[in-house]
This record gives C-alpha cells, structure tokens and sequence, in this order.
C-alpha cells in the first residue's frame, strides 16, 4: 500500500514537472513581445532599427522615449480624459446591464424576449455598419458631437449587450430566487429587492465585467476618434495615433505610450483580478 | 398587488430596463436602420446629397469580385484561428486548474494580451516579425526566420492568426477554467475509482459537461475573428499585394477610401448577415450538444 | 447598502458634470476668433504646433492644429457628416477636386493667388492654396558614393540607365554589396513610381482616356518599358532582393543615410524621415535614369504639394474665414510666415515672392530643378482606388509573382474597369 503511494506520488510529480515546464514554455511566448518591448524602449530609434535584439544600443542607454512620448500625446490631459470617460461608462454599463439582465431573468414577458434576442443579435454588427450613420446622425442631425457625455453614452450602448449577456448567465444561476421570495414576504419591493438581494451576490460577474469593459474602453480607438474632435478632450488611443499614421511609424514612441498606457489597466486587473475566474465562471455556465 | 396587469409590467420593465432599452435603442438600432437606408443611395460619404439609387449598391456588391475574395479569406482565417485559439485555450485551462505551483500567477500572464489594444498591439507585433524575428533568424541562421513572414501571402495570413491566438487565448482560457471548475470533484474521484485514466477522464466526462464553455467561446472567437479589422490594419494594412485584406478592411476601404459608400455599407451588410447565420447555427447545435450530453 | 448605493451614485453623477465641463469649449475662452488647421503632413505636426501657439499670441487669433491617423479623404468624410469641418483643411490635390465645389470658399481674390503657378482652381474659381513643392526623383548619398569611386559624383553623368548600371557595377565591385533599395509601400510603387509612366506621357489626358478604353497598349508603351527597365536594375541590385515585401521604410532610409547603401527612389519628403539618423550631408535627388531621348531623365517629377482650403459651409463664421484667410497671407507675405515654412517646416515654398536658403538637401534639390523648370507636372486626377489596386499589383511585381507582361495586362484591365473620373 505504502509502495502504491510513493508510486502515485512520485508520478504525480513528474506530471507536474512535465506540465511546468509546459507552461513556463507557454508563458514565455506569450511574453515575448512585452520583453522586446522593455529591451527597445530604452533606445533610440536608430538603435533599435539596427538591432531589435540588443540589450542596450550602441548609442547606449536612454529614457528619451518616454519624456517625449508624454508630451507628444499630452499624456496627462488625455489622461485624465481616458480615466472620466472609463470610469463613466463602466459604471453605468454595470448598474444599467445587470438591472436590465435581472428583469429579463425573472420576467418571461414579450418585451423581455425581444429586447434581449436584439441584444444577443446585435453582438455580431461589424462597427463599419455604424460608424458613418452614427456620426451623422449625433453629428449632422443633433449637432452632439466633441463632448465626453456622447461618448460615454455611445460607450454603454454597444457595451450593454455583452454585460446583459453575462449577467443574465450570473442571475440566471448564481442567484437562489427563494432568497428573494422570502424578502418580498418581508414586505421588499422588487426594486429594494434588487438592490439589497440580489446585486450584492453578483460581484463576481461585475468583476468581470468590469474589467472587460474597462480595457475595452480604455482601448478603444476607432469609436473615439469619431466622437472627440476637440484636443482637449482626446484620449490616450487617439492622442497616441500621431506616432503611427500612414507613412511611418515611430516605434520607440509607440513602444512608450504602449507601456504608460497599459499601467493603469494592469492595475485595476491585479486588483480585480481574483473575482475574474469566479466571474466568468457564473457568466459561462447555462 | 396584482402581478399581471400590463400597468404593472410596464412599470417593472421601465423601471429595470427603461434606460438601457432606451441607450441601445439611440446607440444600436436607429443608426443600424438609418445605416441600412443608406445602402440605397449613392452618397459618397462627404456631399450633402445622397440620390436614391434603389438597389444598385447591392448589384455592385455582388459584383466586386474583391470583396467575395476577402470575406472567403475571412472564413478560411476565421476557421483556423478560432479551432487554434480554442485549442490552446483549452490547454491552458486544463494546464493552470492541473493544481501546479503558481496557477494564478500563470492566468494572470496568459491573460495580460487582452489588456492592450487591436491597434498597438499589430504594432508591436509587426516589429516582431519583421525585425525581432529576422534579426533571431540571421544571428542563429535559421532560414525560416531571415525574412520575414509578413512578406508572402501564406506567412501574412499566418502572423495574423497567431496574433489572434496570442491575443484570445488566454481571455478564453479563463472561460474554459470556469468549465473545469464546475466540473465536480466528486465525479472525477468516482470515474477515477471507476478505473477512467486521466485522459479518458477528460474526454468522457469533463468535455461532455463543459458544452456550454465551449458554446460561449466559440460564439465569442467566431464573431471576433469574422469582424477582425484593428490587428489587420496595423499588422498588414492588407499587404502583400492586397493578399490579407479581410472583410471588414475591405468594407472600410470600399467605403472610405474608394469613396462608394453605399457600397461600401451593402457589403457590411452583407457581412453582418454572414456572421449572424454562423453564430446563430453554431449556438443551435452547441445547444443541441448540451441537451444530448 | 443603501449607503453605497447612494455614493457610486454620486461619484457617477459627478465623473458625468466633469465630463459636462469640458464638454462645451468649441469657441476660444479670451474673446478673440478660433480657427482650427486639420495637418495632414504628419513630419511637420510639432512645428505647425509651435507656430499655433506663437501665432495666437501675436496675432490674437486661436489657432489649434489637428492631425488624422486616417486617410485624408476618410477623415474629411466623417468630419463633414459630423458637420464639424476645420476652418482650414490641408488635403491632397485629388482631394480638393471632390471635395471643392460644395466645401471650399472662393479665394480667387486674395493677393496670393499672383505670386503662384501652382493653386487650384475648381469651377472658374481659386480654392487651393499650395502649401509646398515637392518632387519625386533618386535619392543618393553621394558621400557613400564618392567613399568607392575616389571621385566627385554628378548626377548629371548618370542620366541613362546604361551610365547607372555601370556606376552601380562600380559601386558593387567597391565593396558595397547591394547599392540601392526600394520602398515596397504601395504608396511609393503604385501613386509615385507607376505615376511617373503616365506623367511622362507625351499626351497624359490622351493616354489616361485610352487606358480606359482599352486602347492604351501598356505593354508596348515606349515609356513603360523605359520606366520599368530602370525599374527591373533597382530591383537588381537591392539590398532586400531576397524579400522586398519585408523591407521596412524606416530601415532602409536609414541604410540610405548612413550610407550601406547609396540610392533609393523616393521624394524630398523622405528628409524628415532621414533626418532621424546619422544622415550624409552630401546627400541629393536627381532625375530617374533612364535610356531615352524625351528628355525626362533631366527632369524631376512634381510640383504644388497640399492643399489648404478654407471651409464654405455655415459652420464656419465670416470672422473665422477671414481670420483663415490672413492666416494664409501670413504664410506668404510676412517675415515669420515665410521663416515657418521654409526654415522651421524645410518644405520648398510655392510663391515665387518667398526666398528660401536654408533648405535640406534634397528639398535644395527640388527647388533646382523647379526653379529650373525641370519638373514634370503630377497628374491629380487618379481614380481613388488606383494607388492600393495598381500599388498592390506593383507589389507583386516587386516580389516577382508576376512578369512584366502579367504586370502589364493587369494594369490595363484595371484601366479598362475603371470608371474615367470626371474633371
């Protein structure tokens, strides 16, 4: 019996050996570009074309990129525009997507079905199909344009789909409707209900989503770039394109922006980032 | 109170849903209406005219040899990438849910691609392949890596899809961690006890009750891959010689640079058709699936 | 619970008024006008920044300067259904044409309208302002040419393809492996170099309208063949010959000014990507070599480069269309204007009133042979979809997927499947 243990046990180590080295390898390549990235950010744009492998370049060490980076893209106003206008739309997207989700779940009435298989449809409209009617009709008919509520307001609507999605899966298991028979005994309505039953046990989902819809946001590019056209109000994606365009490409400068702008996302994931599984696996299930 | 008036329901769904339906209604459904009136004229995007042209726009659609050639490459993209993205995905969860040292430090890595997005990372990825890669391949003299992968047809299509991989895989490998999870322990311990190896374990019974795992992230990847237009911008911006230019490319150039926006706006339509038939067939038999298993 | 509800409230309500506070600044905080300049020449985007912040200073006008990832053509469209124009668009000249007749204010009455042969008009009436002359021609680095032969180069002794591979031989025997290289954007191959054949027609209208109508015969075409000749020697001797289609424009301008390598085709444009490196001081444009006797292998290709016009719709106040049109006068007629444009931005002035002595190499180049009149006019009316079509196929043509017979007939066909645009 003794022996049958020491068997399994020494077998189970080297599975765990072998899947180790597995994944290290795995890792590795997914890390890869970020490692290249630190290597030729401290570079100069000559020395990383002449040689993108190399620690440090021939002309040596330099923090350059990022001071000229920064003030390339404003890199605090946009800043602090990309944070009002995450933020914003994140929160919103949660309070509204998981209240609708709620009472789709509970509810088998017509406007319920409809509202959630046009959602459901909506989730595979490549954006090209919006893009100009949006613009014209936010733009040309109501004249709304260049204004962060717009955007914020454009943000929730194509993410509102998505987090319904996955908080309808949340609901739909994670969320024992007995508990709430017994509050509307005690005299709860529906509303308080929602608030003091049943959001609270959502947090995993909204974890989840929070952190998928923020990086969305913070990311995004192409809906901004319609929506801002006033420097002022310009996020990170948008005040960064100038490093980019369609003649060249400064990738010292992108490689800069890359990491200043990808800080503050990193740290909301590692703050989020053990509700996530817990999350997804609500949302996944049913 | 009584629960099955229509005041009441009206009262309830306005007050939990009022707003959004309202926000999506203005964000999503009115301009996606407006937009399909537009592929009955000939705008050209910039005049105030736009003349009613009835359906020409979809004649010339069907027309544009170009855009059949990028929405096929689109599919033939769109399948490799999503059974790789869904196979490594699948290997990383079984991998970090395996009980080694430092799973969650490795979900953490594998998921760190999603926080970047479309655009820089095709950036960052094009200087891979392009300088990082060729640089590795001459100094190790490896012929396959001395040029670049992004110069011929085959290779472009290649780096798009790896890109894909790199970047879905480990926001899929999260869901399919979930499936893992909700399977029991107690049905493990018992086909274990039963005789099942590992292997058999896993394909008997773990895949059988992560169908909907599976059904999620295949809708997921399907509708991501068939609307790719970030990472082919700023990875190949279509080269070379046009090669990997997919749909959706092809949609905004039509569009945009060509300047037949009705067009242009039949051929995203058209697109937008393609993708809702396959996402719609693949949930029905995922579903199917789930009842059987 | 109700507490925390009440305060993510809060904090989402106050995100929303800050977000309500920057909202609505569209007119300029200190009284005077605001104009707005939409740059679409991405080198010059810091020093058009400085000069806005100087020029509202001294002239009480705020100027803000902005500048698109996209395509000009695709972000004047959304600027234009957003009815959100700029006061002042600086686009490309085939833009101007599409863009003129519902958009553009007359400015057939300003003072500068004398001073230039390069404005356009639309309809009878002047609406683009020529913000520089550029040329189209082969960069060399003469340093790195003089450092193998031990003589001065003249360009003048190279304008036969016959001479250029002789020199190239030259240069390879020397000891500089692959002497020239070749940018693959199909901006380059499809609208400058393929461009250049019907530029160098004797009749382009003429020529253009046959291509349309089948009867052009590219592959017999004197000029094609000369073209592509020179074309097919460049080829040869290009430092990524084993995979053109990789090279990247970054890397080989900076082969190209330091020296590794001593020609490339190109525009004077390329200096602000040149610049960025240990670039040669000795460095030039001259004319494409070719074997011919029509006299285009003296010559540049070029001239008005970007357009400025000013916007016509009512989004724009009179105020801030005359304030766009001093603005413009700027440019021309004052000390600092003309300094911005020739000395701070390098670009080759379009006025004859305007000096310009501190020039870059190859834009010292390019206002030789203008001033000269050795520059063959470009041709502004390509269909909008030539350059990514016939770039594309240029391509592959580069990276010999096709002959130059294929090459031919498939530029023809796409001719022949193009609607002819109207001008």
């Amino acid at each position: 019996m003794d022996d049958l243990n020491e068997r399994a046990a020494r077998n189970r180590k080297i599975k765990h050996a072998v899947f180790m080295v597995l994944l290290i390898v795995l890792f590795a390549s997914f890390i890869f570009p970020f490692l290249l990235v630190l290597i030729n950010v401290f570079k100069t744009k000559g020395d990383i074309n002449s040689n993108p492998l190399a620690l440090v370049g021939s002309h040596g060490f330099t923090l350059k990129n990022f001071p000229e980076a920064m003030k390339k893209m404003n890199f605090w106003r946009s800043f602090g525009n990309s944070m009002i206008v995450t933020v914003s739309s994140t929160v919103i997207t949660i309070l509204l997507a998981s209240m609708t989700a709620y009472v789709i779940v509970r509810n088998k009435w017509k406007a319920c079905g409809a509202l959630f298989g046009m959602m459901i449809a909506s989730m595979v409209i490549p954006f090209q199909v919006l893009m100009i009617p949006l613009v014209s009709l936010y733009g040309g008919t109501l004249g709304v344009l260049n204004s962060r509520i717009t955007l914020i307001f454009m943000h929730v609507g194509f993410s509102l789909s998505m987090a319904t999605f996955m908080f309808h899966g949340a609901i739909h298991t994670n969320v024992p409707i007995a508990l709430e028979e017994a509050a509307t005994i005690d005299g709860c309505t529906k509303w308080q209900t929602y608030w003091q039953i049943v959001f609270p046990l959502l947090k995993p989902t909204i974890a989840t989503v929070a952190i998928i819809d923020a990086m969305a946001f913070w990311n995004d590019y192409l809906l901004p770039s319609l929506v801002l056209g006033r420097k002022e109000l310009y996020t990170i994606p948008i005040a960064t394109q100038i490093f980019y365009g369609t003649y060249s490409t400064d990738i010292g400068l992108v490689m800069a922006a890359l990491l200043l702008a990808m800080l503050p996302i990193l740290i909301l994931y590692m703050f989020l980032q053990r509700y996530i599984v817990e999350g997804v696996t609500s949302g996944a299930v049913k | 109170m009584n629960t099955n008036t229509m005041s009441y329901k009206l009262k309830q769904f306005m007050m939990f849903a009022g707003v959004t339906t309202f926000i999506f209604a203005a964000v999503v459904i009115v301009p996606f209406i407006y937009g399909f009136y537009l592929t009955f004229t000939s705008w050209d995007g910039v005049s105030a005219q736009k003349p009613f042209v009835g359906l020409s726009n979809y004649l010339s659609a069907f027309g544009d040899g170009a855009y059949w050639q990028a929405l096929g490459r689109t599919v033939i993209y769109s399948a490799i990438a999503v059974i790789l993205v869904n196979v490594v995905a699948f290997i990383l969860a079984f991998l970090v849910t395996s009980g080694v040292k430092g799973q969650n430090f490795f979900r953490a890595g594998f998921f760190i691609p999603n926080l970047i997005g479309g655009i820089v990372l095709g950036y960052i990825w094009k200087f891979v392949f392009n300088r990082a890669f060729v640089a590795l391949g001459n100094a190790l003299s490896v012929g396959a890596l001395s040029t670049s992968w992004l110069a011929t047809t085959n290779g472009a299509m290649l780096c798009l899809i790896i890109v894909s991989v790199w970047q879905y895989a480990g926001y899929m490998m999260l869901i399919y961690v979930a499936g893992f999870m909700s399977v029991s322990a107690d049905v493990l311990e018992a086909a274990r006890i039963d005789g099942c190896t590992n292997t058999q374990s896993i394909i008997k019974i773990s895949i059988p009750l992560m169908v909907s795992s599976f059904v999620q992230c295949l809708f997921l990847t399907i509708t991501r891959c068939f609307m790719v237009y970030d990472v082919n911008l700023s990875l190949t911006n279509g080269e070379p010689f046009n090669s990997s230019v997919m749909a959706a490319m092809h949609v905004y150039n039509q569009a945009f640079t060509y300047k037949n926006y009705g067009t242009g706006q039949a051929e995203a339509l058209i697109l937008f058709i393609v993708c809702a038939v396959v996402g719609v067939l693949q949930v029905s038999i995922g579903k199917k699936a789930e009842v059987s298993a | 619970m109700k507490k925390k509800l009440l305060a993510m409230m809060l904090a989402t309500a106050m995100t929303l008024s800050l977000a309500a506070c920057g909202g609505d600044s569209g007119s300029s905080g200190d009284g005077g006008v605001s104009i707005t300049i939409f740059n679409s020449k991405v080198e010059v985007q810091e020093q058009f920044e400085n000069m806005a912040e100087e020029y509202s200073k001294a002239k009480g006008v705020n100027v803000e300067i902005y500048y698109s990832g996209d395509t000009v053509a695709a972000h004047m469209a959304t600027k234009y259904s957003a009815n959100d124009p700029y006061t002042i668009s600086m686009v490309d000249a085939k833009d101007i044409y599409s863009l003129a007749e519902e958009h553009a204010a007359d400015l057939s009455n300003e003072k500068w309208v004398e001073n230039t042969d390069y404005a356009i008009s639309v309809g009878g009436k002047v609406v683009g302002f020529p913000v520089c002359v550029e040329a189209r021609g082969v960069i060399y680095n003469a340093e790195a040419i003089e450092g193998i032969t031990g003589k001065e180069f003249n360009p003048d002794d190279y304008k036969t393809l016959d001479a250029f591979q002789g020199l190239l031989d030259e240069l390879v025997a020397g000891g500089m492996a692959a002497p020239t290289g070749i940018m693959k954007e199909d901006w380059s191959l499809g609208a400058h170099f393929l461009g250049e054949v019907y530029e160098e027609q004797p009749d382009v209208e003429a020529y253009i309208s046959a291509l349309h109508a089948g009867t052009g015969d590219l592959a017999g075409n004197a000029k094609w063949n000369a073209k592509m000749d020179t074309f097919d020697v460049l080829k040869k001797y290009n430092y990524a010959a084993s995979s053109p289609v990789a090279a990247e424009r970054e890397v080989t301008e900076q082969k190209l000014a330091e020296g590794e390598i001593a020609f490339m085709f190109g525009g004077n444009w390329d200096w602000s990507v040149i610049n960025a490196y240990d670039y040669s001081e000795k460095m030039g444009m001259m004319p494409v070599p070719q074997n011919t006797d029509d006299g285009a292998n003296e010559k540049l290709v070029g001239g008005g480069s970007k357009y400025m016009f000013i916007d016509s719709s009512e989004n724009t106040s009179e105020e801030q269309r005359q304030a766009a049109k001093d603005f413009l006068n700027w440019i021309v007629f004052e000390a600092d204007g003309n300094a911005f444009l020739t000395e701070k931005c390098a670009l080759v002035p379009a006025f004859s009133n305007i000096n310009a002595d501190a020039l870059d190499p190859l834009s010292a180049s390019v206002k030789k042979y203008a001033d000269a009149g050795k520059l063959i006019d470009n041709y502004n009316y390509f269909p909008d979809d030539h350059l990514s079509k016939c770039g594309g196929l240029f391509q592959k043509y580069l990276a010999d997927e096709v002959d130059r017979a294929g090459f031919a007939a498939e530029i023809e066909d796409y001719w022949k499947n193009t609607a002819p645009v109207e001008h």
